[in-house]
């Protein structure tokens, strides 16, 4: 175990991967050299080499068009979209090729590429950089949807999302890469597709996403000693595939749910949980499900209203105080 | 708030309102009995559906009205003094007897004055089978809530822990709650319908099995090797048991209101236990004129379909009478409880070897019998004990003097 900061977690999972399958490659925009603008991916390459570790044009077409061929032709590459607002540029290999490649070809193309790029907001870059896009990529048949909130689950689902043979968006939060926590050294494989439960109450289960699972877990303990309400908290982790045996099952022990979600609100992922809970445990509900989104805005970039728009620790708090009874 | 006249049946079209329980004007809470009617088939007192003041009375009492038809008005708690033209029309939820098992549902239906009930509000009134008014909510408006239940619930099982607990001891640390499968959740509420609704009378007598017991020892093997399965007395006494019900009938019978309907053909139930889980009682149709052989092959595919839980609805329908077994454990008596709707059963114990006294031209003498114990709950309303005993005795009669040697042949 190291502490290792979220950023630098993204690094140990690529180099983690690249020292034990020679296949895997990882392209971007001033990745290399630069160690990429968060410095996400300092020292690979001097690792690695300029063979294994590219800078690119600035062209996400580019990129995600030369990582889809190599993903066809026998590499296991990761490519970096420095911003996920950017995904909308090259959105047509997304979800025209790269998601329907095995499907179209009956298997006969296999397109084992992890997509990795920074998501969402809280850091004051403006509406065309700041998006929270993990909905669109939910939307699409074919990929994996992936968002951890924790430097171990950075370095284990990436892990998980290069050793997958189909491809996997793999959404880093860009307000989380500062964040520091324990890492395990040497070979860390999660899974995907599992939601991990942080803690566990008696009133309400809250499932949260990347950014919005730290300031779900502060809510919660401001809940259980300001308010008296205990909460459990679920990092849902993975959109796709949906863990949603553990989202049910917690959901009926406490028969509510809140979702916190980063994204505005229009079908955000919690509006897919909240249709699945409705349908399937719809005789363990206590209330109303609640859904505390991003409100169906651009982001701001003026830092109180950025602030104002994005679920904040005291709005989870207030929402779900009012909405217990 | 209009009342109307309940539905008090599927096939019931009108009621008599036999008595108003409250005058216009008084106050009424939910729950209360409001009034009361009378049908072709039952007497039911309807409570209040909401809290409010009875403001108008428009069906006096002893008058026939059909179901639906306004018969007063209440004033809701909240609802806006005299009513306005497009008011809702709530049915009177009915108390009927007919109605009780589905009971617990109406736990769940809407009032138009209480806060409105969750889904697992409503799912837990009804497995605990709690009213809302049973319990008391702490949310908004008074709104139950699920942990309110659960308050409910841990209070009342410490109330009844408190009776049972020593030296004032916690009470859940000294006990293991089993909750109650569906089955036998089912077994359970049958039997305390069946009690409620049947006065039972016992009558038992004992019965000399020598004749069946030669039988069996002389066949049992053959049977054993070719059929696969053991010869136990049971269906000797079931195939006695059939031929006295053919000349007693009336215990071969259900009630239906004032009348007795008595069934030309023999459904034979067979009680099955089933572990914990409870039990069930396959039938055997159109028992009568039925082989001991015959007989034989039923039970034996019924009870071990039922243990491997394979049976259909059609085998647990149908049922007229039932024979209820504790043989193999070698009880002496048995009360059993009336497999509803039907009028009695019997039950058939252990069989021991006794000495018993054995009279002749020759003189009395003692020799050793296998004797066991036949005993009958019926229906007091449908028969009698007299009309009981004769059928007992005549079973006692077949079992003891009938020529069995042929009975498989």
């Amino acid at each position: 175990m190291a502490e290792l900061t979220y950023r630098d977690a993204v690094a140990a999972g690529i180099a983690q991967e690249m020292r034990r399958d020679d296949r895997v490659v990882f392209l971007g925009e001033d990745v290399a050299a630069a160690g990429g603008v968060f410095k996400a991916t300092v020292g690979l390459l001097d690792e690695f080499g300029p063979v294994r570790v590219r800078d690119t044009p600035i062209s996400e077409q580019a990129i995600l068009g030369a990582a889809m061929g190599a993903a066809m032709t026998g590499l296991r590459p990761i490519a970096e979209i420095m911003f996920s607002d950017f995904l909308a540029v090259c959105w047509d290999l997304v979800a025209n090729e790269i998601a329907k490649s095995r499907y179209m070809t009956n298997g006969q193309l296999e397109c084992p590429l992890v997509i990795r790029t920074a998501n969402g907001g809280g850091s004051r870059f403006g509406a065309q950089h700041s998006q929270s896009v993990e909905n669109w990529a939910m939307a699409v048949p074919g990929i994996k949807v992936v968002a951890p909130s924790t430097a171990a689950d950075v370095k284990g689902l990436l892990a998980a999302a290069v050793r997958d043979p189909d491809p996997v968006l793999f959404f880093e939060h860009k307000s989380l890469y500062a964040t520091k926590g324990e890492v395990p050294d040497d070979d860390h494989v999660d899974e995907l597709g599992k939601a991990k439960v942080l803690r566990r109450g008696d009133d309400v289960t809250i499932v949260a996403l990347a950014a919005m699972v730290p300031r779900s877990v502060a809510a919660a303990e401001i809940l259980a000693s300001e308010h008296g309400i205990s909460a459990t908290v679920i990092d849902v982790r993975s959109l796709v595939p949906l863990d949603t045996r553990t989202i049910l099952t917690e959901v009926v022990k406490t028969g509510r749910l809140v979702t916190v979600e980063e994204n505005p609100r229009l079908c955000g992922w919690g509006a897919e949980i909240a249709s699945i809970v409705a349908d399937e445990c719809f005789y363990d509900l206590d209330g109303p499900v609640v859904r505390i989104t991003t409100p169906h805005i651009p982001l701001p970039s003026a830092d109180h209203l950025e602030d104002l728009a994005m679920p904040s620790v005291t709005r989870i708090v207030e929402t779900v105080r009012t909405r217990m009874d | 708030m209009d009342i109307v006249m309940p539905q008090l049946g599927e096939t019931v079209a009108e009621g008599t309102l036999t008595v108003w329980h409250k005058k216009p004007g008084e106050r009424i809470e939910s729950g209360d009995v409001l009034f009361e009617v009378e049908t072709d088939k039952v007497d039911t007192e309807v409570p209040a559906p909401a809290p409010g003041v009875l403001s108008e009375i428009l069906v006096e009492e002893g008058e026939t009205v059909v179901v639906g038809t306004k018969i007063g008005i209440l004033q809701a708690d909240g609802e806006d003094a005299p009513a306005p033209a497009a008011e809702a029309v709530v049915e009177t939820p009915a108390r009927a007897p007919e109605k009780a098992e589905n009971s617990p549902a109406m736990a769940g239906k809407a009032d138009a004055a209480a806060p409105p009930l969750s889904p697992v509000v409503r799912k837990l009134l009804a497995e605990h089978g709690l009213k809302p008014s049973d319990v008391t909510g702490s949310g908004l408006g008074g709104r139950i809530k699920k942990q309110d239940i659960e308050a409910h619930i841990a209070a009342h099982i410490a109330v009844m822990g408190d009776a049972y607990s020593v030296d004032g001891e916690p009470p859940a640390a000294d006990r293991v709650i089993v909750p109650f499968t569906k089955i036998r959740k089912r077994t359970a509420d049958h039997m305390v319908a069946s009690k409620a609704t049947s006065p039972h009378v016992l009558q038992a007598v004992e019965v000399d099995f020598h004749r069946i017991a030669a039988v069996r020892a002389a066949k049992g093997a053959d049977w054993k090797a070719r059929e696969g399965f053991s010869l136990t007395f049971l269906p000797f006494i079931a195939h006695a048991a059939c031929r006295a019900i053919q000349e007693f009938p009336h215990v071969n019978a259900s009630v239906d209101g004032d009348a007795l309907v008595v069934w030309r053909d023999i459904g034979l139930g067979i009680a099955v236990d089933l572990g914990p889980d409870g039990l069930v009682a396959p039938v055997i149709r159109r028992a009568a004129g039925r082989s001991v052989a015959d007989l034989a092959r039923a039970i034996n595919d019924l009870s071990s379909r039922a243990r491997n839980n394979a049976l259909t609805a059609d085998d647990v329908s149908g049922g007229t009478y039932t024979l209820s077994n504790s043989g193999s454990f070698g009880t002496l008596i048995t009360a059993p409880i009336i497999n509803q709707p039907q009028v009695a059963i019997l039950s058939t114990d252990g069989i021991f070897k006794k000495p018993v006294v054995v009279e002749s031209d020759a003189g009395d003498s003692i020799v050793i019998r296998p004797i066991g114990v036949l005993a009958q709950s019926f229906d007091h309303r449908a028969i009698d004990g007299a009309y009981s005993a004769r059928f007992l005795k005549r079973v006692k009669q077949l079992i003891e003097t009938d020529d069995w040697s042929g009975a498989l042949a």
